[in-house]
């Protein structure tokens, strides 16, 4: 649907002819003109704060830089960043490849409704991503108002939470949940499409030659959408990962308890305590590196088993 | 929602993956999400008025929308140019900038957020030379064009002021606009421009009456996702906006504070103000992409 | 106008597109360039229309005796059609046509009301009237060639060239169309060169049919002198079936009578398959005895497929259904064969 860019693997398409020396095209300075403009243009917004990152990290040293990762705050934000992908990426994961399974298999009324819906969490602002939970699970929320009511439906599970009074907003399930929801799209974007591309052939062909369901899915579906799957995944796992506006919204900013790598950055960053700042940073940058590396790999390997 | 049983199929699993999609939909984004919707209904005409417009809140979304339509219209121009020079010249490192493209993707707001203000800031690699540049046109415009207020119109530095959101949103932005407009430059074919080019017509008026009316479509949808992303974006405006109510405070900010001051009824009805602006901009941007497929059609 | 081209030369890195190719087409002729493909066909009416260029220091190209070897695609005036028509989707079709007119200088444009007039006139000549308002998605395949067609012409070139005009359409209105495109030339009567792959269409309408084969032209001359005086081995084996026998079994066959002297004896002989005539077998009687293997008879002539029997090869004959059906013929049965006609470029002969 449409709230999205074509970074899906199935609409990446080689040029349909090798583009050799051609009578018909501007001349140089036009071309030199456009060159250096766009260049100029990904120099300024795109390598430039690449660089930016990892030199202000490094502009104390590198003794600096690792006494960054010293601090018990920064390795507690590191491992629930950690955690939290841990649990984010394996439930979006089995979501996108139900959600493709139905919608590129079989054939229903509300298809399209249902796409633009796994579509919305893309057009929220990450801040509206948080509040929603708030709204949900807060103390002024529909939770805190049941567990407060003087006479709420179902008195026993109303005295059950009150007494095993666990939070989720303001705490770990809050920043799960948020980030669930800001990720809640990659995967199935990338599936779906993939798998409609694909059609239903090979199944067919399978479950006529014996196979059960789960032999036809393992077997035949998911050596097909490897690579997708995949791709979905590096991408969820990069958003999960730095994801901070929905993350600032539910979590209680809990030095070493309620922080983020992001939002361990923002402390930092706030406490002009800079090169930790830099040196945090440097870390999701690099993993964002890494997804780029990844990214074009697929790329190029699907564009590779397209060729053959 | 009308969500029929499917035609009979060879195929096993449609009810299970069809009802965990349900399931899992439902218990984490529309439910949530109605949330917002459903507390908004619990206020009154009154309060909700006064809560979405404020002077305050009416200047955030007057802000909000100006930059990020000046951020987005930039992205257009610049991203039409990239995709051009990616998908039709040749030169070393292409793949590389090819590549880069996507960083906005992949590097975390927050880390983008203050990567740029470490750069267009006073003391910044770029800011250093720049910031003067910027603070002296600005004096010499307010002197030229004395009827308008332009340090608060334009700031009067890069950083921490209104130039600095213009740069964060243009940041998060510049993916969209290329990578709706590089496929279908890739797969325009090199007949056309020949056959303007047999017919008479010299680069200008090919460039001008037939490779931007193929591209159009496809600009104006990169446009609206550009757009449509930044007017929610928080992570890297914060740092380096300036954040001064009534000047430089974006919308996502004003319900953050909010939220901040316990303000929930505040919060939530910008939040879904700004909510339905999102959802009627994914709408035409739906219409938008089915009307650029009407030529395609056989 | 007369377009001729003298020593052509293209290369793309390694490849050689065209090798020094002579073309010469007089004025107000319909001429087809045919070759399988690779063989440099399309490349040589690009070089033609000005979308490529040739080699450097390779020859030159005139119109009506001027050079124009230099001279951009845009002002060269020549009207292309391109294979898949190359139509501007964004625009209707009166825009389309409208489109060369538009873009001139502001000295030599029609006025508005001139264009519309030409516009008209144009969609009028292409049978299309009342399709100006639309699309080209609007349109079947054989309506946006026409339309193509009239965007070529409403610049008024001097030359026409269409580059494998009905080669996006289904066989059905490919020979509606392609005897449109004959009927319409012999109206307007430009000089036209069309390229295709496709034998029976250069044959049918052609005036001259320019055979091309490896970059490089095989032969040249009307679709009768082509079909019938092949001049080499690939002309004979693009135009139409072909058995080609060793002149020893002919010989052995006692199927050789004269000029036999003349051929060597390993050479081959190329026979059309109407060409051959199928008598019942009598042994020791002249013919190359052969096997009865298929028999078709689906379609206005039948087909027989046989094997020597000597030398175990298959010849493909063509023949009447009635002389088929009067010699009664069986899968198996053993037949006597005799050339009416052959040719062998050792030197021509006929029995």
């Amino acid at each position: 649907m449409a709230a999205s860019v074509s970074t899906a693997l199935a609409d990446k398409r080689l040029p349909v002819r090798a583009a050799g020396p051609r009578v018909i095209r501007n001349p140089w300075w036009v071309r030199m003109l456009f060159m250096t403009t766009a260049l100029t243009f990904v120099g300024c917004f795109l390598v430039l704060p690449l660089v930016a990152v990892f030199i202000e990290a490094l502009r104390k040293g590198v003794g600096a830089y690792f006494g960054a990762f010293a601090d018990p705050a920064a390795q507690s934000a590191i491992r629930l960043t950690l955690l939290t992908v841990a649990i984010v990426v394996p439930a979006n994961l089995v979501f996108g490849v139900a959600a493709s399974w139905c919608i590129a298999k079989f054939d229903f009324r509300g298809k399209s409704l249902l796409i633009t819906l796994i579509d919305l969490p893309f057009a929220v602002s990450p801040v509206i991503s948080g509040l929603i939970y708030v709204l949900v699970f807060g103390a002024q929320g529909w939770l805190g108002l049941y567990k407060n009511a003087e006479n709420p439906s179902w008195p026993a599970l109303a005295a059950w939470l009150n007494v095993h009074d666990f939070q989720i907003i303001f705490a770990v399930p809050g920043i799960v949940l948020a980030t669930t929801f800001v990720t809640f799209p990659f995967v199935a974007r990338e599936l779906i499409p993939l798998m409609q591309a694909q059609g239903n052939d090979e199944e067919y062909a399978a479950i006529t030659l014996g196979a059960s369901g789960w032999q036809t899915f393992w077997k035949v579906t998911v050596p097909n959408i490897k690579w997708g799957l995949f791709y979905g995944v590096i991408l969820c796992n990069a958003r999960a990962m730095g994801e901070f506006g929905a993350v600032s919204v539910v979590s209680g900013h809990v030095r070493g308890e309620t922080n983020t790598m992001p939002l361990h950055i923002e402390i930092l960053y706030n406490e002009y305590n800079f090169v930790a700042a830099f040196a945090v940073s440097s870390l999701l940058a690099l993993l964002a590196l890494v997804t780029l590396v990844l990214k074009c790999f697929i790329e190029w390997r699907h564009a590779q088993a397209r060729e053959a | 929602m009308a969500f029929a049983r499917a035609k009979r199929s060879v195929l096993p699993g449609f009810g299970l993956s069809l009802g965990f999609t349900l399931a899992y939909l439902s218990l984490i984004v529309l439910i949530p999400l109605s949330a917002a919707f459903i507390k908004t209904a619990g206020m009154s005409w009154a309060e909700f008025l006064e809560a979405v417009a404020s002077p305050r809140v009416v200047a955030s979304y007057k802000l909000s929308f100006g930059i990020s339509l000046c951020a987005a219209l930039i992205n257009a121009f610049f991203g039409f140019i990239l995709s051009w020079v990616l998908v039709r010249y040749t030169f070393p490192g292409q793949r590389l900038v090819d590549a880069l493209v996507d960083l906005p993707f992949a590097l975390p707001t927050a880390v983008a957020g203050i990567a740029l203000s470490a750069i267009y800031a006073r003391n910044g690699w770029v800011g250093t030379w720049l910031d003067p540049i910027w603070a002296k046109g600005v004096q010499e415009l307010s002197s030229i064009v004395p009827w308008v207020d332009w340090p608060s119109w334009l700031g009067t530095k890069l950083a921490f002021d209104r130039p600095g959101i213009f740069i964060a949103l243009t940041f998060i932005g510049l993916p969209f606009v290329v990578r709706t407009v590089q496929p279908v430059l890739a797969e325009l074919e090199p007949d056309l421009e020949e056959a303007a080019a047999t017919l008479g017509a010299n680069r200008w008026q090919t460039m001008t009456k037939v490779i931007l009316p193929e591209l159009l479509p496809a600009l104006i949808t990169g446009f609206a996702l550009a757009f449509a992303r930044a007017l929610g974006e928080y992570g890297s405006v914060v740092f380096i906006a300036g954040n001064q109510p009534l000047h430089s405070e974006i919308t996502p900010l004003l319900i953050m504070t909010k939220l901040e001051q316990y303000d929930y009824r505040g919060a939530t009805a910008i939040a879904s103000v700004m909510l339905v602006t999102s959802f009627v901009l994914l709408l035409l941007i739906n219409l938008l992409q089915k009307w650029s497929r009407r030529y395609y059609r056989v | 106008m007369s377009i001729v081209a003298n020593n052509i030369r293209k290369t793309f890195g390694a490849y050689t597109a065209l090798d020094g190719v002579d073309l010469n087409v007089p004025r107000g002729k319909l001429v087809a360039l045919l070759g399988p493909s690779g063989s440099g066909k399309t490349t040589l009416l690009r070089v033609i229309a000005g979308l490529e260029y040739a080699d450097p220091g390779s020859g030159r190209i005139q119109f009506h005796g001027e050079d124009v070897t230099d001279v951009p695609a845009g002002k060269r005036k020549v009207g292309f059609v391109f294979q898949y028509y190359a139509l501007f989707r964004h625009m209707t079709v009166f825009e389309n046509i409208a489109f060369g007119l538009r873009v001139k200088g502001r000295k030599e444009r029609p006025s508005k009301s001139g264009i519309a007039d030409r516009v008209r006139q144009l969609l009028k000549l292409v049978q299309l009237e009342s399709h100006g308002s639309r699309y080209p998605n609007q349109l079947s395949g054989g309506q946006r060639q026409r339309i193509a067609l009239a965007r070529a012409l409403a610049v008024e070139p001097k030359v026409l060239l269409l580059d494998e005009p009905f080669g996006a359409l289904d066989a059905k209105v490919r020979k509606e169309l392609r005897r449109w495109l004959r009927q319409f030339h012999d109206k307007i009567n430009l000089t036209t060169v069309f390229v295709t792959h496709d034998q029976e269409e250069a044959l049918e309408i052609a005036d001259e049919v320019v055979i091309m084969n490896q970059a490089k032209v095989e032969q040249v001359g009307t679709p009768q002198q082509v079909y019938d005086r092949p001049a080499s081995p690939f002309v004979y084996q693009f135009l139409g079936n072909v058995n080609v026998l060793r002149v020893q079994a002919l010989a052995e066959a006692g199927a050789l009578a004269r000029g036999a002297a003349a051929m060597e004896a390993n050479g081959q002989v190329y026979v059309r398959p109407h060409d051959i005539e199928v008598i019942p077998h009598v042994p020791g009687a002249m013919g190359i005895t052969a096997i009865v293997r298929y028999i078709h008879t689906a379609g206005p002539a039948a087909r027989l497929t046989l094997e020597q029997v000597k030398t175990r090869e298959t010849v493909e004959v063509e023949t009447s259904r009635v002389t088929l059906a009067n010699l009664d013929l069986k899968v198996g049965d053993l037949v006597n064969l005799r050339m009416r006609q052959g040719h062998s470029f050792d030197g021509d002969y006929t029995i």
